[in-house]
């Protein structure tokens, strides 16, 4: 397979003090990948870093062999793709404009949308199950509706790779299947998904591995089973050993 | 329904212009205007000047103050991401005025590149305040109504007195006293023909910087962070958005000094019939704030007749309650 994204030796902090230090991941193409850890170890962070949103204090993160902070912003988001925890617009636009949104790094500077850009916006909507949406206005959906519509911005980009941090988070247990459906789906389409996730229970069908990231712990890249087995659980979660029950957690 | 629309708000526009120019102390009928303009007949002399010195500048003026105005208006409510943010309300026609008191008192003769000093330090006055209440009023790269309205007032309050602070140091207590007097009073000025033609290359700068920042606006809503995720320059766009938006506020403040409401009003009225989309939103805002404005001014100078009031009066009255209503509206969606 090969290697999509590179974090090569990358320290970052808001401030003095490192979120994350002298970490080294690999993200292939087709991978889809589940990045879990305690709150504060700095996914939002690590997603960001991989968005070329922030910049390493230290380290390199790379893009197909490139480091990002070489590229432009507008060639980055031709690529990659971060759908954020939360979303929130001011004004009553239409899931529709909302999308079209995704297609900001594609447009000339005087230009419009050209067809290709229609293609890209139908396809997102097609894919998260949102078309029946597009008239409706953004600010008045539900959560889960609001979630995938968040998710189709970011295919609008036809992304290489696809960042969602939280994509499950704050929705009702129905919903949190759906998104993994949907995630599912995304993944046979062969988009590469990189998605921090809170809720362990939900990675096990759904995603291919797990990367972990705690304070003080090198950051681990493995199988589903072997990441979310409780005594990889309790490292990566800073538990006491044999605090975690042994079966309910191990799905695997 | 956008071309339909923007030919209705056209031919509303020129009977806007025409009741307009009916209208007023000295009667001049209708039939003597077309006759003017389309067979040649000339007018007796009063009606000729009153006509072309009197009543068509001053209904230019407020068809392009309006018209600044309301786009400005959708400029900075755009990259504020708040309804309330109206020139008036952040503190951008305050620096226009304080600049351009500082034009008319200190410099008053001077001009560079053709423009008085007064329209540039009024273009300056509007970007300085905007940049500082922009820099106050965001929190973590959103701007909450609170911090907004309170840095707004702050600074707008700020401004209007130290123009008081400047007609003080006036000694001669001429010109510049009465034309301060004049904006801060919001009543639109029966501007020389020369003034007109700057204020419309003005006007149409504004406009036509405004198009392509239209598009970027719509990116703008989804937030900062997101919008330069998606690879916008976010810092071009600000300080294009600051630029063409001061230079509006500057041309409508030269005109009417400090009319309230107007940027607020066209806009939200724009948006609940055409939705959020800027760039649908622009020339119907443009078209409909010289509308607004022009009636505004054609009531304010009739309606106490043979006395006339400022059409500052008439849009804070309508504009106030529309704006108290605009503050409880934003409140009940920020708890929801």
């Amino acid at each position: 397979m090969t290697t999509l994204l590179e974090f090569a030796d990358v320290s970052f902090g808001y401030t003095a003090e490192p979120i994350l230090e002298a970490v080294n991941a690999t993200v292939s193409a087709g991978e889809c990948i589940a990045l879990i850890g305690p709150n504060g170890a700095g996914k939002t962070t690590l997603l960001r870093l991989a968005a070329g949103m922030l910049t390493p204090a230290s380290g390199e993160v790379r893009f197909q062999g490139a480091p990002l902070r070489r590229r432009s912003r507008q060639h980055i988001a031709r690529s990659i793709a971060l759908v954020p925890q939360n979303l929130d617009v001011p004004f009553a636009f239409t899931v529709e404009q909302i999308v079209e949104q995704g297609r900001t790094p594609f447009i000339r500077a005087l230009g419009g949308l050209q067809r290709t850009d229609r293609e890209a916006i139908e396809n997102a909507l097609e894919l998260t199950d949102t078309g029946y949406l597009r008239a409706r206005i953004f600010n008045q959906l539900s959560g889960g509706e609001r979630q995938r519509v968040k998710i189709a911005l970011g295919l609008a980009q036809q992304p290489r790779l696809l960042l969602l941090d939280e994509p499950a988070q704050q929705l009702d247990i129905a919903r949190q299947m759906e998104m993994m459906q949907l995630i599912r789906s995304l993944r046979s389409q062969g988009i590469t998904l990189l998605a921090s996730m809170h809720d362990l229970f939900l990675i096990d069908d759904t995603f291919s591995s797990v990367c972990s990231i705690s304070p003080g712990e090198p950051l681990q890249q493995g199988p589903v089973d072997e990441m979310l087995c409780p005594e990889s659980l309790e490292r990566i979660f800073h538990c006491p050993p044999g605090s975690l029950p042994r079966k309910e957690i191990c799905l695997a | 329904m956008r071309p339909a629309l923007l030919l209705l708000l056209g031919i509303a526009l020129v009977l806007a212009v025409l009741g307009s120019a009916l209208a007023g102390s000295v009667h001049i009928s209708l039939a003597e205007i077309l006759g003017a303009v389309f067979r040649g007949r000339p007018l007796s002399t009063v009606d000729r000047e009153i006509l072309v010195s009197i009543r068509l500048p001053r209904i230019f003026a407020a068809v392009i103050a309006g018209s600044a105005l309301s786009v400005s208006g959708l400029l900075f409510q755009g990259l504020f991401r708040n309804p309330l943010a109206d020139p008036y309300v952040i503190g951008s026609s305050g620096g226009a005025v304080l600049g351009a008191s500082v034009g008319i008192f200190l410099f008053p003769a001077v001009s560079v590149g053709g423009f008085s000093t007064i329209t540039l330090l009024a273009l300056a006055g509007s970007m300085t305040s905007i940049t500082v209440v922009y820099a106050i009023a965001r929190v973590n790269g959103r701007t909450p109504v609170v911090s907004l309205l309170l840095a707004g007032f702050a600074v707008s309050t700020m401004l209007s007195y130290s123009s008081y602070f400047l007609e003080a140091l006036d000694q001669d207590f001429g010109v510049g006293s009465r034309v301060l007097a004049s904006w801060l009073r919001g009543a639109i000025s029966t501007p020389t023909w020369t003034q007109l033609v700057i204020a419309v290359i003005l006007l149409a700068t504004g406009l036509a910087g405004s198009l392509p920042l239209a598009r970027r606006l719509n990116t703008l809503a989804l937030g900062e962070e997101y919008a330069s995720q998606l690879g916008l320059h976010i810092e071009t766009v600000r300080i294009l958005i600051i630029l063409i938006g001061s230079i509006l506020t500057a041309v409508a403040v030269s005109l009417g000094g400090l009319i309230s409401f107007v940027g607020l009003i066209v806009p939200h009225v724009a948006r609940l019939v055409l939705g959020p989309d800027h760039l649908r939103l622009l020339p119907v805002t443009a078209l409909g704030g010289a509308i607004f404005l022009l009636i505004a001014d054609t009531l304010a100078r009739t309606i106490l007749s043979p006395a006339e009031m400022p059409v500052g009066v008439l849009t804070a009255f309508v504009g106030g309650p529309f704006f108290l209503y605009l503050l409880r509206k934003t409140r009940q969606e920020l708890q929801a």
